[in-house]
């Protein structure tokens, strides 16, 4: 029996067999598709399709997929955004070319060379003191033209009902937030030497972060089903600071907000962590979280998807785990399609696996290695899984 | 204890737990009471940065620990580092670091040049998005005994080919060993791209390094 994507992707998180496994791309960031492969792969699938931005955003550079496309590339979600505040969008539109990009935390980007942005605008590099904290002109979470367009946007999806809402509203993950307002490596030195600091800063951005997280469920309302929020814990060999640390000082934090969403939404929580967080996914399981992303698989203990499954796999879904690292960037399509049937094994009996790539397919991957990707999904996907495309 | 002890275990302890104001502190203090800066950075510093090294790899440490640990080495070395020049100390070999052009993460280099220099290379930093042309103009003109190269993307990772091939190309490739490092790095990478090692971290670069121009 075929489903609608919505179904699919519910029953899989239901911890259900549906009748495939579910893709989830192009929904985000971390789901999503850079410009470059974007363009290859319409001009490969002859789509004409413009060449837009998540979150009208061309200094991030992942590509606001098209109907068309997202069609065929078989996503089952499709994503409702949050936007910068009209004025600074319109603020970068008018800036000079080239100038840093200034977002409303007042942190930004640099181009470093044509058309590579990197966030190196750190505006608390030097803070220290509560004090410096309090004086910092913090954004305006209320203004209405950040999230002026969502209600709308997911009530037509809801309407017709086709795929799983996903809202992803933009990095409201208060330990990127601090990397993002102080570098990452005087952040990580705070949380060391300043402790109090640090948690005050996480505690101020996780303020701002609930205020807009509010309006955006409140548009939202009844429809969306999935909410994607995280913070990045991991590395390539383990964590970014110790569980102890992560207990003390983050996770309670993270607990908090995912109570607030859970006050306002029975939307299931995504949440997003690359690299090795082996060590944590009994804590974030504890705290409410329900879909884990991106499995990055070239990451430490990630690697053992087997464990994963055995132990978490009938409370936790997997939504990633498509290796960006080596096989989806260098990789032959077959390896590719060898990959995903190697991972769908693994992580797809009994529902609580929705494909992705781990992260951003990035610009240099090949689109046949997207279109191996998908393409492979149907014919290993299909369940009962073993059996090959029906 | 002495009081030279002491002011070494003082020194030890600042380093290890990320004291920077302490770790001057003590430094200044010891120097002021005669004590040689090489036996500061030996017998106290270099110590302590291995010590949180192993702590770093058994896991019971992790980045900010180690972070804040090198910052604190920096700011000692920083009074240090004219002296131990000054003093004519032959170093254990010239390192030249930079991130690739296109790339400006750098906490892990900044990691490894403190490690290294820590124990006991030149370490000339040529920062982050590093065009080709500067490391191979940093070859001819510095003659280093080892190029590092950091890459935190699988796209910026594409450098380290090109600029092997330039180093080739300019005739200095057997002067000089090339480590490469950065989250896409494994030896599968340094194969193809032709490099001579790689470290996974900042505390095992020094071990590399040595490894690789034949040092114990």
């Amino acid at each position: 029996m075929t489903m609608t994507s919505r179904e699919r992707v519910l029953a899989a998180i239901r911890h259900e067999e549906p009748d495939r496994v579910p893709i989830v791309l192009g929904v985000s960031n971390a789901t999503g598709i850079k410009m470059t492969p974007y363009r290859e792969l319409k001009l490969r699938l002859g789509i004409a399709a413009p060449d837009d931005y998540l979150y009208a955003w061309p200094e991030l550079g992942t590509a606001a997929i098209d109907e068309e496309t997202m069609a065929r590339l078989g996503s089952d979600v499709r994503g409702v955004l949050d936007l910068e505040p009209a004025s600074v969008l319109e603020a970068n539109r008018a800036r000079a070319p080239h100038a840093d990009y200034i977002d409303s935390w007042g942190s930004g980007a640099t181009e470093i060379r044509p058309g590579d942005w990197f966030p190196m605008v750190c505006p608390l590099r030097s803070a220290t003191t509560v004090e410096e904290l309090e004086e910092y002109p913090w954004p305006d979470m209320d203004d209405p033209t950040r999230v002026a367009h969502v209600a709308e946007e997911a009530a037509r999806l809801a309407a017709e009902n086709r795929f799983a809402i996903m809202a992803t509203p933009w990095l409201l993950f208060p330990l990127e937030r601090a990397f993002a307002l102080q570098g990452m490596d005087t952040f990580l030195m705070n949380l060391a030497l300043r402790p109090d600091f640090a948690e005050a800063l996480l505690w101020r951005i996780q303020e701002r972060c609930k205020i807009l997280m509010g309006h955006f469920l409140e548009a939202l309302g009844p429809n969306v089903d999935i909410i994607k929020i995280g913070d990045d814990l991991g590395t390539q060999e383990s964590l970014l600071m110790s569980p102890d640390m992560y207990r003390r000082i983050l996770k309670p934090i993270h607990a908090d907000y995912i109570a607030f969403i859970r006050e306002k939404t029975e939307a299931k929580i995504f949440f997003h962590t690359d690299g090795d967080v082996f060590p944590l996914i009994d804590d974030l399981l504890e705290i409410g979280v329900e879909i884990l992303n991106p499995i990055q698989t070239s990451a430490g203990k990630m690697a053992n998807l087997e464990e994963l499954k055995a132990r978490w796999g009938d409370r936790l879904t997997f939504c990633g785990g498509i290796d960006t690292h080596r096989v989806l960037p260098g990789g032959t399509p077959d390896e590719v399609r060898a990959e995903v049937g190697r991972v769908i094994e693994i992580l797809g009996p009994g529902g609580g696996y929705l494909v992705s790539s781990v992260h951003t397919v990035m610009n240099d991957v090949p689109a046949e290695n997207i279109m191996a990707m998908v393409d492979a999904v149907q014919e290993h996907g299909t369940y009962p899984l073993g059996r090959g495309a029906p | 204890m002495t009081g030279r002890e002491q002011l070494l275990d003082g020194l030890y302890a600042a380093v290890l737990s990320g004291d920077a104001h302490r770790a001057v502190a003590v430094t200044r203090e010891g120097l002021g009471d005669g004590v040689e800066p090489t036996v500061l950075l030996f017998e106290a510093m270099i110590p302590a940065l291995e010590e949180i090294g192993r702590r770093f790899e058994t896991g019971e440490v992790f980045l900010p620990e180690m972070l804040v640990a090198a910052n604190a080495m920096q700011g000692a070395m920083t009074i240090l580092r004219p002296l131990i020049v000054a003093a004519g100390v032959e170093t254990v070999g010239k390192f030249v670091m930079g991130t690739v052009a296109g790339d400006i993460h750098d906490v892990g280099k900044n990691l490894c040049n403190v490690m290294l220099e820590g124990a006991g290379f030149e370490v000339i930093d040529l920062g982050i998005n590093v065009p080709g042309p500067t490391f191979v103009d940093a070859i001819r003109e510095l003659e280093p005994d080892v190029v590092g190269m950091s890459a935190f993307l699988t796209t910026t990772a594409l450098e380290f080919a090109r600029n092997i091939e330039l180093i080739e190309e300019a005739g200095l490739r057997d002067r000089v060993k090339i480590l490469i490092g950065g989250a896409p790095v494994d030896q599968a990478l340094v194969d193809t791209v032709g490099a001579d090692g790689f470290a996974p971290d900042a505390s095992s670069a020094v071990r590399v390094t040595r490894s690789v121009i034949g040092l114990s």
